[in-house]
């Protein structure tokens, strides 16, 4: 699904990114964990096509990421809060969303039933501008935002931060229910190496921008992962 | 010495702020703008305080000069309330700090009497003081009424400033405002009942009996009494922010847009970002001012066979707002351009929205100003012409410019002397924008062909309109070439 080949980036002359081949397939959950700095966001910018690497390319089911725009139609994502447009209400912004994804005014209703659990009632009929939301609310709406689309290819970087607990849960079971009811390529960063080894069948850790361990998880995936970063 | 630490951080704060620093080159230029502003309204001053009693030569010169007082200071207020910013010290650092609230609130009030606003009318006050009171009455005289003046102005200052905190004005009671001076204005005009000569007594009296001095005094006094007492019992961060209103606004339905598919969804969008941010909504309402430019020159004699100045005027008035918002057209979407990219957007229906709501604007402004016809025909063609130039060549122009500018944009601030987000490449933008027609203009006048050097003009916009399809792609292929660096630019904080 995903092909990452030879990408690098380089910054004021130091390659925070380095990654000479990476597979994703289709339908995997593929998780990413690293510390700050070590290219997580960097790579998925890259593969949202909103950076320029120095080198290689990134093809997504068939295109070149930085040639043409068809893989827009059937990705969804969400990095940070600059993926909202936060001057509109979130019911605005869903439905600026499956206007543009021609969504119908049904399949609107639909989905936002569906994420009613989700959304703990802190989300719609507040009359309020995203803006004015606390973080962990403006993060539902891009989440939600990223899956509207009903993606193959969906991109969250680091979902679990400054979501309740709660939430945490419930947007895991919801990731778990995507991956097992779906063929949805899951591309997931997380600090949370709990978080990410429950949620992700694949685990890649980066380090300094390069791949340090490709790991199926397992039983003992947890442990290994915390013995990597005990340092 | 409290006070030093406060001027020390403010100044730290300014220059190290990101956008400082990147654009030097920026602010010298603008530095030397405004300190030629400066010098402009210097020198006028001086000129007008000199032969002040030549221009009206029956009447009182002072009596006269005092007669426009109260207009002027019911102008200010208007004016202060659209482009005045509050200022603002982030005080949060140092509420829970050992430093006494007054203090605190003595220096938020004293950067409120740092505004240009209150020095600006002095260029002409001083010169009037001095030629014209000093010498129709004595020095100590001039002093008193030059104080006198200053103290209205300052509590003109700080009356704003306490209305903005308590965001009680709202700008349809300013617009009644304004309506109501110029009701008087015309009661006056046709000597029904007339300020102006209250406004002369006033003053006039205020420099008989020197005494008067302490009026205005008390009344500066009152008025930072009242914003210190204000702010002393409002001193929690949740209370000195002005309030958001939370309120939704009412343009949130688009229904007749909806059925234009993406390309109405998207003009949708860029309406409610203009109408929910306070800088470009404040552009929206200098709208006027852009307008009625026209007026200070079409009405004039000295102007009338001055073509390039009508061309230049007639690209303003049909133009200015435009260029405003082409200009910036990605730079406002800095918050979420990343959004922009990632999601399902097809970048030339981007453009084409872009420039629709460029041509919307542009032929706006054209309608409204065709009563400018009143000032001869010529008028007309002209600015006829130059909103086809407008819409067909300068939009183009506009767009593939702004691609270059990759500053973040702060929408939060009003827009008036706001240079924040504003690249080099803005200003370069300008220069073809003000400059071509008019070169245009002079280079077929010089072959005896002045007409045609106006029509040529909106040819050239009739040329890019049909066009337009080839013309969107190479802007699209530009924006792609640049829409990297504009990204990783809007994602600086």
């Amino acid at each position: 699904m995903i092909d990452i080949k030879n990408i690098t980036k380089v910054y004021n002359g130091v390659t925070v990114l380095n990654i000479p081949e990476l597979k994703i397939i289709k339908g995997e959950s593929f998780g990413l964990v690293g510390n700050n700095g070590a290219g997580k966001t960097t790579l998925f910018r890259c593969v949202l096509d909103l950076i320029r690497p120095n080198s290689g390319e990134i093809i997504s089911d068939g295109h070149a990421v930085s040639k043409t725009a068809a893989w827009k139609s059937f990705t969804g994502s969400y990095l940070d809060e600059g993926f909202v447009i936060d001057f509109l209400t979130p019911e605005e912004y869903f439905s600026f969303l499956a206007n543009i994804n021609g969504l119908s005014k049904d399949d609107l209703t639909e989905f936002l039933k569906d994420f009613e659990e989700f959304f703990n009632g802190e989300v719609l009929g507040k009359r309020k501008y995203i803006r004015d939301f606390s973080s962990g609310n403006q993060k539902k709406v891009g989440i939600a935002a990223a899956l509207i689309s009903k993606p193959d290819v969906l991109i969250l970087d680091e979902p679990f931060n400054s979501l309740d607990p709660t939430t945490q849960i419930r947007l895991k079971n919801l990731l778990k229910k995507l991956d097992e009811e779906t063929n949805t390529t899951m591309l997931i960063s997380s600090h949370d190496l709990s978080h990410v080894t429950e949620v992700c069948k694949r685990i890649v850790v980066l380090h300094e921008g390069d791949v340090a361990h490709d790991i199926k998880t397992g039983k003992d995936t947890l442990k290994e992962l915390e013995k990597h970063f005990a340092v | 010495m409290l006070l030093k630490w406060f001027i020390d951080h403010q100044w730290k704060q300014a220059t190290r702020s990101p956008i400082f620093q990147k654009n030097l080159i920026v602010n010298i230029f603008l530095g030397l703008i405004v300190l030629l502003l400066f010098l402009e309204f210097l020198v006028g001053g001086i000129y007008l305080g000199n032969k002040w009693h030549e221009i009206f030569p029956d009447v009182h010169p002072v009596t006269k000069f005092n007669s426009f007082l109260l207009y002027y200071f019911a102008f200010d207020l208007i004016l202060r309330f659209m482009i005045q910013t509050l200022p603002v010290l982030k005080i949060q650092p140092y509420l829970h700090l050992p430093i006494r609230k007054s203090s605190i609130i003595h220096y938020l009030l004293s950067k409120a009497f740092l505004n240009v606003f209150n020095f600006l009318p002095l260029l002409i006050f001083i010169p009037i003081a001095v030629f014209q009171i000093a010498t129709n009455y004595s020095v100590q005289q001039a002093w008193v009424w030059i104080v006198s003046v200053l103290f209205v102005v300052l509590s003109m200052n700080y009356l704003m400033v306490y209305i903005k905190k308590q965001l009680v004005a709202k700008p349809s009671i300013v617009g009644i405002f304004g309506l109501v001076m110029l009701a008087l204005a015309l009661l006056d005009r046709f000597g029904v009942f007339a300020i102006s000569d209250i406004s002369a007594l006033i003053f006039d009296a205020i420099i008989l009996n020197q005494e008067l001095i302490l009026i205005p005094i008390l009344l500066f006094g009152f008025v930072y009494f009242v914003n210190f007492s204000f702010l002393k019992n409002k001193m929690y961060p949740e209370e000195i922010q002005i309030r958001k209103s939370r309120k939704l606004d009412s343009i949130s339905d688009f229904k007749y847009l909806k059925t234009l598919g993406q390309t109405g969804e998207m003009i949708g969008l860029d309406l409610k970002l203009i109408w929910r941010h306070k800088r470009t909504k404040s552009i929206v309402y200098m709208t006027p001012l852009f307008l009625l430019y026209g007026f200070i020159f079409y009405p004039n004699p000295e102007f009338k066979d001055f073509f390039s100045f009508k061309i230049f005027v007639g690209w303003f008035v049909t133009g200015g707002m435009m260029l405003n918002y082409l200009n910036y057209a990605f730079s406002y979407e800095s918050n979420y351009f990343d959004a922009i990219l990632a999601h399902n957007i097809d970048m030339h229906r981007y453009f084409r929205m872009k420039l629709t709501m460029g041509i919307l604007i542009s032929t706006f402004c054209y309608v409204i100003t065709i009563p400018y016809v009143y000032y001869g025909l010529d008028i007309l063609l002209i600015n006829s012409s130059m909103f086809l130039y407008n819409i067909g060549l300068l939009s183009f122009i506009l767009l593939y410019m702004a691609t270059f500018n990759k500053n973040r944009m702060d929408l939060s601030k009003g827009a008036a002397f706001n240079y924040q987000g504003m690249g080099a490449s803005n200003w370069l933008a300008m220069i073809p924008a003000m400059l071509l027609p008019i070169l245009l203009y002079h280079l077929f006048k010089a072959f005896d062909l002045p007409m045609f050097g106006v029509a040529v003009n909106g040819l050239l916009g009739i040329i890019g309109l049909m066009f337009s399809k080839s013309i969107m792609e190479i802007l699209v292929r530009q924006f792609d070439k640049r829409k990297y660096i504009m990204a990783d630019g809007f994602r600086k904080r």
